[in-house]
């Protein structure tokens, strides 16, 4: 009953869900950049992958090898990110969403360019003929999403999420609490790519392989468009920007296809409308319309008040 | 012999446009501490511009000011329109020292996605005004040619020009000051705002310029997609911060080390390694200096 | 409060999730794809934009030319044929985004000549043939791995594989350049291994092989590959990538002053697209090339004259070439297997008749082809030719000889392959 192609949309949707909150986590909440979130979510894929093809692994397992994957990653590189800053961790990250999926055309086991499948096989015959493939899809994502975001939820509001939120306010300060922020910092990206890798490999499920093309630089700066449009800093708008992102070439194309424009147009149209959006955003609404919203009631409130 | 040679001359005309774009990303940071990662955007658009100039009058000469003044144009509406509107906006809150950044990355987009829709996706071809032939000593054909020579001496002569600019002159004195100490430079009287868009108005003009070398060295033609401007990007943000974002000598230093090390990587170890190669050495320099070879400690902070 | 609300938009958030899973748990209906008593809908990704699209653009105009042309005389059996093209750009994500556009919202029957070789692989991961059922026709890429029927069930290409152009390649070199220092340029994918392999069965050593990453063919790039073909003083170069890489290739070797014997895969061999991107035909002059087709100069060829005649009338000024032809050609393919299918063709049927009939389908290649039920093996050779004074690639000596050969160990053979005559007006019979 519902259409084939909704429920395609519905998985990327979850994907999406998935991985702008661990954009919110690292940058909303612990205030550093990542424009390289495309290549974490790549090294997640990537391991569900070759654990699979492999070692044969059940695909539950392979899930959790893919978060593992890319947390240690993660640490890696927030190990490497603490002793940068600003533009120096914009242009690290950047360069290595650029680099990291084509080192897979290095080494054979990796695939190359065309990448190596990724299966998760058909779902179970007890749910009856008809359920699609892509149904099964949705299904995984869908559940997945759901279960992490409550993790995250938790995390967020725990000491963890606190002492993220203080570093990224005023560093010296919290390091005259205490607080160790070095390790903190490290914590978040750790935290921050295992999630990103959960979502690396729910993608590269929906697509059914995992190439270094499916992770392209592109991907990095939806994310980051998608945390922005969510609200960088809270958890609870998410599915606002995954939906607007997985929304906009169907408005697009129905947009294009109103004004009956020409060929040019209508494949530009999408980016046009996501950069625009993204520039719209920082601009009138920095933190987010949640965010927004809370601080106009606050302050609706407040003069009630008075 | 003749392949370290023609590897090194690769490595310097590249490295020498990689510059180009190092400078203008270096301008930029210097004059409103933003990272404008729309900075290769505009070159492209400035290049489009040079193109219908030679579409309509067949002269590189008259192409190249035309690209920079329209270079320079823009870059200043950009950073009078937007930029300024971003620092009001954003100031505060967990997203503003990313705000720029981001919003930078919005504007490459929008910037591509209408050039475009307003050219096509198609490539379009520009002229070179000198011969690309390889010059040829002792009766082998070198990487180098009398293009490329223009395209070094004109990237040295920027850089001098610029320096002395920014070292000997009260203008140039105005623009360091406003980045640095803006309140300061306003108790003095300098018009903070109308420096901060020179600054950027010179990024603009120092982008075209990478932007019509780059076409004209390479494959001469240009397109929204193409391969040479996605180069661009990357490689002058990589040159600017492994130079040290603070000097322009260091952006020059940042873009050469750049170009000639990828021309040895790629040409003595392996040519797939076009896209990594890039990334290993960021990762390596940042590693050893996170300040750049010529950064200072404490500029990294910023 | 504040935080009363933020939970309420995440648990709304949660609860349309739910929704969502029950939802798509109601079974779908039953319904046929891409065929109507009036029309056939057909869907093609390729690169129309960006790095790789050089010269391979043209082919979808040239494919409807051909589709106008048969739709205008009758369709098949009265329905006519629509083709939607949607640019993938040459990344394989894009080509599986829109590969899943034109199945899931443009609802086509069968996709036809999807390009490039990563490509196709990507797509037909998601295609999932053995449950979708998905015909994906007359593919544009050589690469060997597609003809495999228990791989790829519903995939079938047309063109020669890379292993058989690199055989004969391979044997032409033996019998030509023997005792040579022979370079190599290859892609750095499947393309390029594919090559690799067919090299090796031919017992080729190379003097030095350059790999170039996909979508980095700058002319910058080319100088760094001549200049290590110099360093090993290659005689022969072949180069074994795409349009765009060829012709950076070509066009900074005139720079230099760089001129080994030439010899050009038929990936991106193509004349007329090299020659506008400003690659003085000089430099092809004397080029050895292949292509199982006719020569595009050829007018004597019925084929070749009815298709440019066609094409000139459909698209008026575009200069026809080997990607032109070769669009036709498959269109044309593409018609005789929909005929094939019956008066009222289904997924099932044009499958059927490919496997079934395919190895007659006639068309304008001068080498046979090989369709079978457990081997989906297209065209299995090619002629050699070499590029003439204005860079128009023609048979040695102006005769077509053509060899033959397979993707495994089987030798080099001549061809005496006799091509059947058109059938009347260039349509399916």
């Amino acid at each position: 009953m519902v259409d084939e192609l909704r429920v395609y949309q519905g998985a990327l949707i979850a994907v999406y869900v998935i991985a702008i909150a661990s954009i919110i986590l690292l940058t909303g909440y612990s205030g550093q950049v990542s424009l390289g979130h495309g290549a974490l979510m790549a090294v997640g894929a990537y391991a569900a992958a070759v654990s699979r093809i492999e070692f044969g692994i059940p695909i539950v397992l392979t899930f959790f090898i893919a978060v593992l994957a890319a947390a240690i990653g993660g640490a890696l590189l927030g190990a490497a990110a603490a002793r940068l800053s600003g533009p120096y961790l914009a242009g690290t990250t950047l360069a290595l969403a650029i680099g990291l999926p084509s080192l897979a055309n290095q080494f054979s086991i990796l695939g190359g360019e065309q990448g190596i499948f990724f299966d998760v096989g058909f779902p179970p015959l007890s749910l009856g003929e008809d359920f699609t493939q892509y149904k099964w899809f949705f299904w995984i994502a869908a559940l997945a999403a759901l279960i992490s975001m409550w993790l995250l939820q938790n995390v967020l509001r725990s000491r963890y999420g606190r002492t993220w939120r203080a570093g990224r306010g005023n560093e010296v300060a919290a390091q005259l609490c205490g607080v160790n922020t070095a390790r903190s910092k490290i914590l978040a990206f750790t935290v921050s790519a295992g999630i990103a890798g959960l979502a690396g490999a729910l993608l590269s499920m929906t697509i059914g392989t995992v190439s270094p093309s499916a992770f392209p630089l592109a991907l990095s700066f939806s994310l980051l468009t998608g945390a922005v449009l969510s609200g960088i800093s809270t958890l609870s708008g998410v599915m606002i920007g995954a939906v607007i992102l997985v929304a906009i070439p169907e408005l697009a194309d129905v947009i294009a296809h109103r004004l009956g424009t020409s060929e040019s147009v209508t494949t530009n149209l999408p980016g046009l409308i996501v950069s625009g959006l993204l520039i719209l955003t920082v601009l009138f609404v920095p933190n987010g319309p949640v965010e927004q919203h809370r601080a106009r009631t606050a302050k609706h409130l407040a003069s009630k008040k008075i | 012999m003749f392949q370290f040679i023609n590897t090194l001359l690769i490595g310097i005309t590249s490295g020498a446009i990689y510059a180009l774009m190092a400078i203008a990303m270096v301008l930029v940071w210097r004059s409103t501490r933003v990272i404008n990662f729309a900075q290769a955007g505009m070159a492209l658009l400035s290049t489009y511009f040079g193109y219908e100039v030679m579409a309509n009058f067949n002269s590189f000469w008259i192409a190249l000011p035309v690209a920079m003044i329209g270079g320079a144009l823009f870059a200043a509406f950009i950073e009078v329109v937007f930029m300024r509107l971003l620092v009001k906006h954003s100031s505060s809150g967990p997203i503003a020292s990313v705000a720029p950044i981001i919003a930078t990355l919005g504007l490459l987009g929008v910037i591509r996605a209408v050039v475009s829709m307003i050219w096509g996706g198609q490539d379009l071809r520009i002229e070179a005004p000198l011969s690309n032939d390889g010059f040829t000593l002792a009766g082998e054909v070198l990487v180098f040619s009398p293009m490329k020579l223009l395209t070094l001496l004109t990237v040295l002569g920027l850089m001098i020009l610029l320096s002395i600019l920014f070292q000997k002159t009260n203008l140039g004195l105005a623009l360091r000051a406003s980045a640095y100490a803006p309140e300061i430079a306003r108790l003095s009287g300098i018009r903070v705002d109308a420096v901060r868009t020179l600054g950027w108005a010179l990024a603009g003009a120092a982008g075209a310029v990478a932007g019509m070398f780059q076409t004209v060295n390479g494959s001469g033609t240009i397109s929204p997609d193409s391969i040479e401007f996605s180069l661009l990007l990357l490689a002058g943000f990589i040159a600017a911060v492994i130079g040290g974002l603070e000097s322009l000598l260091g952006a020059v230093i940042g873009g050469m080390f750049l170009g000639i090390v990828i021309s040895f990587i790629l040409i003595y170890i392996n040519s797939g390694l076009f896209f990594i190669a890039p990334f290993i050495i960021l990762l390596v320099v940042l590693l050893i200096r996170p300040q750049g070879i010529i950064g200072t400690k404490a500029a990294r902070r910023a | 409060m504040k935080a009363m609300n933020r939970r309420k938009l995440l648990t709304a958030s949660a609860v349309l999730a739910v929704v969502g899973l029950a939802a798509t748990a109601i079974p779908a209906q039953a319904r046929e794809v891409g065929v109507s008593p009036t029309q056939i809908k057909l869907g093609m990704t390729l690169p129309m934009t960006g790095a790789a699209s050089l010269g391979y653009n043209k082919i979808p105009g040239a494919a409807k030319a051909y589709f106008d042309y048969l739709n205008a005389n009758g369709g098949i059996n009265g329905r006519q044929v629509t083709l939607i093209v949607k640019d993938d750009r040459y990344v394989p994500t894009e080509a599986v985004a829109k590969t899943n556009e034109l199945i899931l919202k443009d609802k086509v029957m069968a996709l036809l000549a999807p390009l490039g070789t990563a490509n196709v692989k990507a797509v037909a991961a998601v295609v999932n043939p053995a449950r979708r059922g998905v015909p994906v026709l007359f593919i544009n890429t050589g690469f060997s791995g597609f003809a495999d029927a228990k791989k790829y069930p519903t995939t079938y290409p047309v063109l020669p594989s890379y292993i058989m152009e690199a055989k004969i390649m391979g044997e032409y070199i033996k019998d030509n350049f023997a005792g040579k220092k022979i370079g190599l340029l290859y892609q750095d994918d499947d393309f390029g291994s594919d090559a690799l392999a067919g090299f090796k069965t031919a017992g080729i050593n190379f003097a030095v092989r350059v790999p170039y990453a996909a979508g980095s063919q700058t002319a910058a790039a080319a100088a760094g590959w001549i200049t290590k073909f110099k360093a090993a003083e290659a005689d022969v170069v072949i180069l074994f990538g795409v349009s765009s890489a060829t012709s950076a290739m070509l066009g900074v070797s005139a720079q230099l002053q760089y001129k080994p014997q030439w010899m050009l895969g038929s990936v991106g061999g193509d004349a007329t697209t090299i020659k506008l991107t400003g690659v003085p035909a000089g430099v092809l002059f004397n080029a050895i090339g292949f292509s199982p087709v006719p020569a595009t100069t050829d007018m004597k060829d019925e084929y070749v004259k009815l298709f440019s005649d066609i094409y000139a009338k459909a698209v008026p000024g575009s200069p026809f070439d080997l990607n032109v032809l070769l669009g036709m050609n498959t269109a044309f393919m593409a018609a005789q297997a929909l005929k094939a299918a019956g008066p009222n063709p289904t997924r099932k049927s044009l499958i059927a008749a490919i496997n079934t009939k395919g190895a007659s389908f006639q068309n304008s290649a001068l080498v046979p082809t090989n369709y079978s039920k457990n081997n989906h093996v297209g065209l299995t050779g090619y002629w050699v030719g070499k590029y003439s004074p204005t860079g128009d690639l023609a048979p040695i000596g102006g005769t077509y000889v053509a060899y033959t050969t397979d993707s495994g160990s089987g030798p080099v053979v001549k061809s005496n392959y006799k091509r059947p005559a058109m059938p009347a007006k260039g349509l399916p019979n």
